[in-house]
C-alpha cells in the first residue's frame, strides 16, 4: 500500500503533504501533553518496534504473504488515535528514505492512508465496538481488520484522482485483496492485544491506554 | 526489509568521493530531482529527461564505486506494488489521454491500448529515476549523517531527536527480529510451512509480534528512564555540531542542482520550440 513516487502528480502530492502535516502536528502535540511527562523517546523506540512487526512474514492460505501496518495496534495499547499517526509518521519516513518503500513526494498521502486512517478507523472502531460487545478481543479483530481496509480504498481513491488507477478496479483490487489481508491483521491485532493484556496489563489500565 | 537493514549500512561505509560528500548536497540533490521528474507531466517529454538523469545517476553511481549488484538487490525488493500498478496500466484507459489505439484483443474483453502501453512506460521510467536516487542517497550515506544533515537542514528538533531515536533502536529490534527467527526456526517452526496447523503458525506469530511490542514498549520505558537519569528534559534535543560546507561540496551541489533543475526546462522548451 506505499504508493512510490510519480504515481501522484506533484500539485496533489503537495495536498496531501500539507493534511499530514496538520496531523503529524496534532499527533507532536498529543505526545507532549496527553502522554505523562515527556515520553515522546518511549514513543520512538515504540516505533522502531513497530518497524520490526511489520517485517513479519505472515501467510495467507492461498500461498502468499502479508504484513502487519500495526496502525490499529499502536492507537489501541496506547490509547489514541494520534498514537497511530506519530508511530507511523516515523516508520514510513525510514522506509521513504532509507528503502524506498513509499516516495518522498507521495509521503504525506502514506501518511494520510496508513498513520491517520488506519489510526482513527481502527481507534474509534475498537472504541465504539468495544463499548457496545463488551469485549475487547472481536472489538480489536474488526478494528485491525476495517483499519487496514478503510486504509486501503482511500489509497485507490488517491490513486483514481490522480488518474493512475481507475476507480472501480482500485475499490475492487485493492478492496478484496485487503479485505482478505485485514483477517490477518485483525487476528494478530486481537490476539498481540491479549498477549499484551496477560503479560503487562498495566499499559493497558495506565491513562495512556483503553482498558481491555 | 529488515534483513536488509545492515546491507544498506554496510554499503555506506564505503570510501569514495560521493561517501565524503556532505549529507545535505546529497539530500538536496536526491530529493530535488525527484521533484523534478515527479513535476515532469505524464508526457514523452519524460523520455529525455528521464534519459539525461539516468545518465546523471550512473555517473554518481561509478563514482560512488558501487557494484551493480547492489542496485539490482535493493532495486527487487523495492518494486513489487509498482510494477503492478504499472502492468495493470496497459489494459485500461486513463485521463491523460483522450483517443485510445487497441493494439491488441484479449480474452474477457480486455484490450491492450498504444496509450496506454505508453502511460505504463512513462510510469515505469519516473518510478525508476525516483527509486535510483534513493538507493543512492542511502546506500552512499550512513544514517546518522543523513539524521544530522536533515537537522542542519532545518528539521525540527521534535523530528530529529525522535527520529535518531527510532534509527538506534531499529538496528537493535533488527536483530531480534534475527534472533526471534533463529529460535522460531530451532523449534523447526516455519511459517510458511504447511504441514502445521494454519491456525498454531498465526498463534504463534501473533505472540512473536505481541512480544516484539511489549519488548519494544519496554525498551522505551527503560530507554526513558535512563535519559532522565542523564538530565532530559521537555528542552532537550539532538546536538548537532556545525559543520561548514567545503568548497567541492559547494560546487557539487551547484551542479547537481543544474542538472535537477536546467534538464526539464530544456526539454520543455526544445518541446514548444523556443530552444
Amino acid at each position: 500500500m506505499h504508493i512510490p513516487d510519480a504515481f501522484i502528480p506533484l500539485t496533489q502530492a503537495a495536498v496531501y503533504w500539507v493534511i499530514a502535516l496538520v496531523f503529524i502536528a496534532l499527533s507532536l502535540r498529543w505526545a507532549r501533553n496527553e502522554m505523562r511527562e515527556e515520553k515522546v523517546p518511549l514513543v520512538a523506540v515504540l516505533a522502531a518496534g513497530i518497524f520490526a512487526i511489520q517485517a513479519v512474514n505472515v501467510p495467507i492460505p492461498w500461498g502468499t504473504s502479508g504484513h502487519m501496518m500495526g496502525a490499529a495496534l499502536a492507537a489501541i495499547v496506547l490509547g489514541s488515535p494520534f498514537a497511530a499517526v506519530f508511530v507511523l509518521t516515523l516508520v514510513l519516513i525510514v522506509q521513504g528514505v532509507l528503502f524506498g518503500d513509499g516516495g518522498i513526494t507521495v509521503m504525506g498521502a502514506n501518511i494520510i492512508n496508513m498513520g491517520v486512517v488506519g489510526g482513527f478507523v481502527g481507534f474509534y472502531s475498537y472504541k465504539g465496538l468495544n463499548a457496545a460487545i463488551k469485549n475487547p478481543y472481536p472489538a480489536a479483530f474488526i478494528a485491525g481488520w476495517l483499519s487496514l481496509v478503510v486504509a486501503a480504498l482511500v489509497c485507490a481513491v488517491e490513486m483514481a484522482i490522480a488518474g493512475t488507477f481507475p476507480l472501480e478496479l482500485g475499490l475492487l483490487s485493492m478492496g478484496l485483496y485487503h479485505a482478505v489481508i485485514g483477517v490477518i491483521e485483525g487476528g494478530i491485532t486481537a490476539v498481540a492485544l491479549y498477549l499484551i493484556y496477560t503479560a503487562r496489563p498495566d499499559l493497558l489500565k495506565s491513562p495512556a491506554g483503553v482498558t481491555a | 526489509m529488515i534483513e536488509e537493514l545492515f546491507f544498506i549500512e554496510k554499503q555506506t561505509y564505503r570510501k569514495s568521493i560521493i561517501h565524503q560528500l556532505d549529507a545535505r548536497v546529497k539530500i538536496i540533490i536526491c530529493f530535488a530531482v525527484i521533484v523534478a521528474m515527479v513535476a515532469t507531466p505524464y508526457s514523452p517529454l519524460v523520455f529525455p529527461v528521464a534519459g539525461t538523469f539516468a545518465l546523471f545517476f550512473l555517473v554518481l553511481w561509478v563514482l560512488a564505486r558501487l557494484s551493480p549488484v547492489v542496485y539490482a538487490k535493493r532495486l527487487v525488493m523495492i518494486l513489487p506494488f509498482g510494477l503492478f500498478i504499472i502492468l495493470v496500466q496497459v489494459f485500461v484507459q486513463n485521463p491523460y489521454y483522450t483517443v485510445f489505439t487497441p493494439i491488441a484483443d484479449l480474452p474477457l474483453g480486455l484490450h491492450i491500448y498504444r496509450e496506454s502501453v505508453e502511460f505504463a512506460t512513462i510510469l515505469l521510467i519516473k518510478f525508476l529515476v525516483c527509486i535510483s536516487f534513493i538507493i543512492l542517497l542511502s546506500s552512499t550515506t550512513k544514517v546518522q549523517d543523513l539524521l544530522e544533515g536533515a537537522g542542519r537542514l532545518g528539521l525540527p528538533a521534535e523530528f530529529t531527536l525522535t527520529l535518531g531515536m527510532m534509527i538506534r533502536y531499529v538496528y537493535v529490534f533488527g536483530y531480534m527480529y534475527r534472533k526471534i527467527n533463529e529460535a522460531l526456526a530451532t523449534r523447526h517452526f516455519g511459517p510458511f510451512d504447511s504441514r502445521l496447523p494454519y491456525r498454531y503458525r498465526l498463534r504463534t506469530l501473533a505472540y512473536t509480534i505481541g512480544t516484539l511490542f511489549i519488548r519494544s514498549y519496554e525498551q522505551g520505558e527503560r530507554t526513558y528512564t535512563a535519559m532522565l537519569c542523564r538530565g532530559y528534559g521537555r528542552e532537550s534535543h539532538l546536538y548537532i555540531r556545525k559543520k561548514p560546507v567545503l568548497w567541492r561540496d559547494c560546487a557539487f551541489l551547484a551542479c547537481g542542482l543544474a542538472v535537477a533543475v536546467c534538464t526539464p526546462v530544456i526539454f520543455w522548451l526544445s518541446s514548444i520550440g523556443l530552444v
